[in-house]
């Protein structure tokens, strides 16, 4: 994957101790394949443009505003440079609060993961004696940052060369797990739990990337390929589409065809081992 | 045995051992402040129109269709109704594949929780002995199986009586940590320096509840918006101090002699504090910002 712009840039404090950092998600939808919506008479590609709710005129860039709305039809429109103004600290401050040993945080609560490391030459040294310090500790780091107009809980992870920061859910994003867990045993047989403990020996593995693999985007991109090599690079035009149905729905064909091959090739595969 | 809808139904097998099991989301996500979008001239609200990129005439709905671009503004259509009605019926099936000790498993791929959890009371036992066996050995499990009509793995780990089943981000929507980190400057750090550190950490390790966070955003975004509404200036940011490599060993020194000084009683400002009296009023507020277009 390309290296991708920061998604967020600010500082990383430690007590008086502060640094200039910059985040990136660590996931990312941009390598997946999508659908695209087209306009079927032309081929082309459907965008979105934004009009005058009222004058049903099309808007431009640079007078598209925000607008908070105070009551009905009561807005107060607010600028890019206003938002600076939030008077919060933790809009580009990350100020490491606390720490706490990693179990103490339950897995339920991360959310989404982020990639944080010094953001200029002047802060590497100090972003490292933070991510050292922890690793020797064996501790992370709790706090708050304001991402996408919410403050987020968020821990810091030391790992390798850099930090991983954890958006974690607010309390009322967790359902409540007595609610679900209710009526399960709390005892179990120990000769059922035996015979199982024996299985997940013999059948435990190191984490690998191959676990989380796709079948089903392997085979699209594939299809695609051959599609690319196929076509000839003339570009579509009106007339082309229109008259051709019959190429259309053979390509249909092919990706019901890919798809189902290779969804029932991994479920028998998955059987088999 | 519960009286929420699952959004699964199935059977989870470990080795010789079946049982029937339905999947809870464990999750939500509640929404941010959202803006209206606006016509600055006119103080119109403005509404989305879908357009054809090339000759700008409007596209209406049964106009549209999807397709895979190929490259080069190249387009396969196809209809994504059919690519769903294509997918085989799933075997309902929670296979175990592998185990991974639990501190093996790289959590950045870690997608959305779902509350694992027995259909019928005959399914007890089974279920029970195969979340003791978990818990016991300290492991997971990788399941995979058709889901929401993608084929997905799954993660399955051992939580109070019940198990969690976490749903994995594909291999190529995850970003590993070492390549995101491989251009950082390699920056020993030794001696006084890392003990100053070490220390100051020391003193600020304590405890947290994650699920007592609140969100202070939106207070500090109304206070905005009524100085704006009242013509006042808005505050500059103030601009953030930054330690310089040569001062940071002082910056050190300083923050560890406060940190004991001041050790009995740690800094307020922590990530809960504060949670009482604002939390109630967002929750509440967060309802009267609905989504904007």
């Amino acid at each position: 994957m390309a290296p991708r712009r920061p998604y967020w840039k600010g500082y990383l404090k430690l007590s008086l101790v502060t640094c200039p950092v910059a985040m990136v998600p660590a996931t990312s939808e941009s390598e997946k394949v999508r659908f695209h919506t087209l306009n079927e008479r032309t081929g082309n590609r459907v965008v979105s443009q934004y009009i005058d709710s009222v004058t049903g005129k099309p808007v431009k860039d640079e007078d598209e505003a925000k607008g908070y709305e105070r009551g009905e039809d009561d807005y107060v429109i607010l600028t890019d440079e206003d938002l600076e103004s939030v008077e919060l600290e933790t809009v580009r401050t990350i100020d490491i609060e606390k720490f706490v040993s990693r179990d103490k945080i339950e897995w339920i609560y991360l959310d989404t993961p982020y990639y944080l490391t010094a953001n200029d030459k002047i802060g590497d040294e100090a972003f490292a004696v933070i991510r050292e310090a922890m690793k020797a500790q064996n501790v992370v780091g709790v706090s708050r940052v304001v991402l996408g107009r919410r403050e987020r809980a968020v821990i810091l992870e030391a790992r390798g060369e850099g930090i991983v920061v954890w958006t974690l859910r607010y309390g009322d994003e967790v359902r409540p797990e007595n609610e679900y867990f209710t009526g399960i045993d709390k005892k179990s047989d120990a000769e059922g739990v035996n015979a199982l403990e024996k299985v997940i020996k013999k059948r435990t593995k190191n984490w690998s990337p191959e676990m989380v693999s796709d079948p089903i985007q392997e085979s699209l991109l594939k299809l695609i390929a051959e599609k690319k090599k196929a076509k000839k690079p003339s570009k579509k035009t009106a007339e082309k589409s229109r008259d051709d149905d019959k190429t259309k729905s053979d390509n249909v064909v092919n990706i019901m065809d890919a798809l189902k091959k290779s969804v029932q090739k991994e479920l028998k595969s998955r059987k088999a081992g | 045995m519960t009286a929420h809808r699952a959004q699964w139904k199935g059977h989870l097998k470990v080795g010789e051992l079946t049982c029937a099991v339905g999947l809870y989301t464990a999750a939500s996500t509640s929404e941010r402040i959202s803006f209206h979008m606006l016509n600055g001239k006119t103080g119109n609200r403005l509404k989305r129109e879908l357009i054809d990129s090339e000759t700008e005439e409007v596209v209406e709905r049964d106009q549209q269709v999807k397709g895979f671009e190929t490259g080069n503004g190249e387009y396969i259509m196809i209809d994504p109704e059919e690519v769903a009605a294509v997918m085989p019926e799933s075997d309902k099936m929670l296979e175990a594949e592998a185990f991974i000790p639990c501190g093996d498993v790289d959590d950045v791929y870690f997608d959305r929780p779902y509350f694992l959890v027995p259909a019928d009371e005959e399914a007890n036992d089974a279920f029970t002995s195969i979340r003791d066996a978990l818990s016991k050995t300290n492991s997971t499990a990788i399941a995979r199986t058709v889901l929401f009509r993608r084929m997905r793995t799954v993660l399955i780990r051992p939580h109070g009586n019940g198990l969690i089943a976490t749903t994995l981000n594909f291999d190529y929507e995850v970003r590993p940590s070492e390549e995101a980190f491989k251009d950082v400057v390699k920056v020993k750090v030794e001696g006084e320096m890392l003990d100053l550190a070490k220390h100051i950490i020391g003193t600020k390790i304590g405890d947290f509840d994650p699920g007592k966070t609140d969100d202070r955003y939106e207070t500090a975004l109304a206070a905005l918006v009524k100085a704006k509404a009242e013509g006042k200036s808005l505050p500059k940011p103030k601009p953030v101090k930054v330690s310089k490599p040569n001062d940071l060993l002082k910056a050190l020194r300083e923050s560890a002699g406060m940190g004991s000084g001041s050790s009995g009683k740690p800094k307020a400002a922590n990530a809960n504090s504060g949670k009482k009296k604002s939390s109630t009023t967002s929750s509440k507020s967060k309802t009267t910002h609905r989504k904007a277009s």
